[in-house]
């Protein structure tokens, strides 16, 4: 990357502005309200671009925010701040009681600056150091970029974006870890198998399963089975998963052919026991075999973790390093920041 | 101190010496002369300009005043190779672990680079070895074990890359490093003349010890499953086990380099009835036992007999025979 001569980001982030909303600001139900749809964020920020004073702009929508990026050249950051809520308002047809309701933060220079940057490290996300986030940001300045509604100060802005985002996470632990019961089962089901190899079974049809059972597809398992009393909810499940439904009775039948195993039915007492894996293992030519238990009673005897090549955990052990994860992420917190400071400092955002 | 010989002769100093018995010997000798601690003070700036006179041609030595210094024998060149190249691949352990300590382990390039240059100072080693010793350096304890050493870091780049191991560096390090410290320790004596060099012989010599540095690799790799096995077993998910591969992987790793290692050793002996040994040569008896012993493991693998954990732990304890093995035949 080119030498940035500190004196021109002082005088570009004296124009830049930062309008938006977040889930710690705004609740979902105000949140929905003002969401750009993806094929309106074009004309939106055409729209902003267009408005007096305004020379440039970018918007960025997800479940989790609205902001508005900006550069003008009025008088005053707070006459910009005042634009762009108007503009919020006029664009989404607000009712004034929802307008007043809309808890806004507006920034300016260093301070827009140092949001983004925090914003692209993950760093304002709900879960924190999440990577998501970075593409959205990525394409919402892509979009910009071709409508025209960019120029040096934006440009320059998201470039150093990135690069602080890439720096973040590659000189910090803010990613290492998982932060949710799905992620943990991801995170255990790459460490036994080979993913894309890798087929799943759920016994029982419960949401939590459903969600761990998404994660690992969304990440490449070959192929799912849905085992559920209600044989019903498991082909309505299969189907939504591209899967094969199972009687329950049957079950134990397809245990020496799957490498992952959710199990959250609502027995009152074991549903797999020793006898029935052990049984298996040799079958399996004693591959190994994952077993996810989350149901409350348990579904799986806590002695099938005994048998070699099985590796049982329960909602207690997936939830204990989730949050292990998350609290190692919060630990990485003041290193990320003192990066980001450092980079704000270093391209003249702020004085030494 | 005085020293017997003179900057002019050093480079047949250096194969005098290394004629003499090699590095740690060299060595010995030197520091038995010394008696106060002027003397020794001396005998360690003289020991560091033998580094550097080592580096230095001969046609600028000759003209230096330098030249009328007398220093101890100089420390031969192929040990300067292995010595920095053990320095390397100590220096791969310590920054691994620092890393891997501090949670801030990543597969960069560092540990790659380092494991590079320890292989090119492993290569120049074995090559002015060769030169001195006029064969290829497989005689001896020592010279096996950095054959052996530099085989598994080549397999390690060959293997490592193909399976995605990560951290397999990590691991094959301290293995090497313990092995070419022994070596070094052992020091390097040199060889009977050869009148000619049977090419079936050294293929032979060659193959099998490729074959042990595929089992070494074997071994080390199954020390990686079960570390890895434990932390699954355990619950302990933390840096450690983030880093290393997933265990199906690793025990089919550990497959293939046992499959491998057997297969090379099978090459060496058939080759070895071509050279009508007599069956009753110690190298050879303990090559048979130990091909035994891994076609044995070879076959529990492919008709999944045990347990993949067992099967590791087979890997990793069955390396202690052609360990132990080495040491025998060369010190029968």
């Amino acid at each position: 990357m080119p030498e940035t001569n500190p004196n021109d980001s002082i005088r570009a982030a004296g124009s830049l502005v930062c309008v938006g909303l977040n889930y710690k600001t705004t609740p979902v139900d105000v949140r929905e309200r003002l969401a750009f749809p993806e094929a309106l964020v074009p004309e939106a920020v055409k729209n902003i671009r267009a408005l007096p004073g305004f020379a440039e702009s970018v918007v960025l929508s997800t479940c989790n925010r609205v902001e508005l990026y900006a550069s003008h050249e009025l008088p005053e950051a707070a006459q910009s701040h005042e634009a762009l809520r108007n503009f919020l308002v006029s664009h989404f047809e607000l009712q004034p009681e929802h307008a007043e309701a809309m808890a806004l933060y507006k920034l300016d220079a260093a301070e827009a600056a140092r949001h983004l940057f925090r914003v692209v490290s993950g760093l304002d996300s709900m879960v924190l150091g999440e990577t998501e986030i970075f593409g959205q940001v990525k394409a919402a300045y892509k979009t910009a970029l071709e409508t025209g509604s960019t120029g040096k100060a934006l440009n320059k802005l998201f470039q150093q974006a990135f690069a602080v985002g890439k720096r973040v996470r590659n000189d910090t632990m803010i990613q290492r870890g998982s932060t949710s019961v799905g992620s943990v089962a991801v995170d255990l089901a790459e460490k036994v198998h080979d993913l894309k190899e890798c087929r799943v079974m759920l016994v029982g049809a419960g949401e939590m399963s459903r969600t761990c059972a998404q994660s690992l597809l969304s990440r490449g398992a070959k192929s799912i089975i849905v085992s559920n009393r209600s044989y019903d909810k498991a082909v309505e499940l299969a189907t939504e998963m591209k899967g094969q439904a199972m009687k329950f009775d049957e079950w134990e039948h397809a245990l020496h052919e799957v490498d992952v195993i959710i199990s959250s039915t609502s027995a009152p007492h074991f549903v797999i026991r020793k006898e029935h894996v052990e049984q298996v293992m040799r079958r399996r030519r004693w591959e190994p075999l994952l077993i996810i238990d989350i149901a409350v009673p348990r579904d799986v005897e806590p002695a099938v973790n005994n048998i070699e090549g099985v590796y049982l955990y329960d909602i207690d052990a997936l939830q204990a390093i989730a949050d292990e994860g998350r609290r190692e992420r919060e630990r990485q917190l003041a290193l990320c920041d003192k990066i980001i400071e450092e980079q704000l400092l270093k391209f003249g955002f702020v004085g030494s | 101190m005085r020293a017997d010989v003179s900057f002019e002769g050093s480079e047949a100093s250096t194969g005098q010496n290394a004629r003499k018995g090699g590095f740690i010997r060299g060595l010995t000798d030197c520091q038995k002369q010394p008696k106060t601690l002027f003397d020794r003070l001396g005998g360690s700036i003289a020991f560091l300009a033998q580094g550097f006179a080592v580096f230095v041609p001969s046609s600028l030595r000759k003209g230096s005043s330098l030249a009328s210094i007398t220093f101890p024998p100089l420390i031969p060149l192929t040990s300067i190779f292995l010595l920095a190249a053990t320095l390397t691949f100590a220096a791969a352990v310590v920054q691994a672990l620092l890393a891997l300590r501090s949670g801030r382990w990543k597969q960069d390039n560092t540990q790659i680079l380092l494991m590079a240059i320890g292989f090119v100072l492993q290569t120049a080693f074995l090559y002015h070895r060769g030169q001195e010793v006029g064969q290829c350096p497989m005689k001896s304890l020592p010279d096996i074990l950095v054959f052996i050493g530099w085989s598994v870091v080549l397999l390690y780049f060959l293997v490592g890359s193909g399976f995605r191991l990560s951290l397999l560096g990590v691991f094959t390090a301290p293995l090497v490093t313990v092995v070419q410290g022994l070596a070094l320790l052992q020091g390097f004596n040199p060889y009977a003349v050869k009148g000619k060099i049977n090419a079936l012989v050294e293929l032979h010599a060659a193959m099998a010890l490729i074959a042990y540095a595929a089992f070494a690799l074997g071994c080390i790799t199954g020390i990686m499953y079960l570390v890895q096995e434990r932390l699954l077993k355990q619950h302990r998910i933390g840096g450690l086990f983030y880093q290393l591969p997933p265990i199906q992987g690793l025990a089919k790793a550990i497959q293939r380099l046992v499959s491998l290692g057997l297969v090379l050793l099978s090459l060496a002996l058939a080759i070895s009835f071509a050279l009508h040994t007599p069956v009753s040569n110690p190298k050879l008896v303990f090559s048979w036992i130990v091909w035994g012993l891994y076609a044995v493991i070879a076959f529990f693998m492919w008709r999944h007999v045990t347990s993949p954990r067992r099967t590791a732990w087979l890997a990793v304890v069955g390396f202690v025979l052609p360990f132990i093995s080495l040491w025998i035949v060369t010190h029968a």
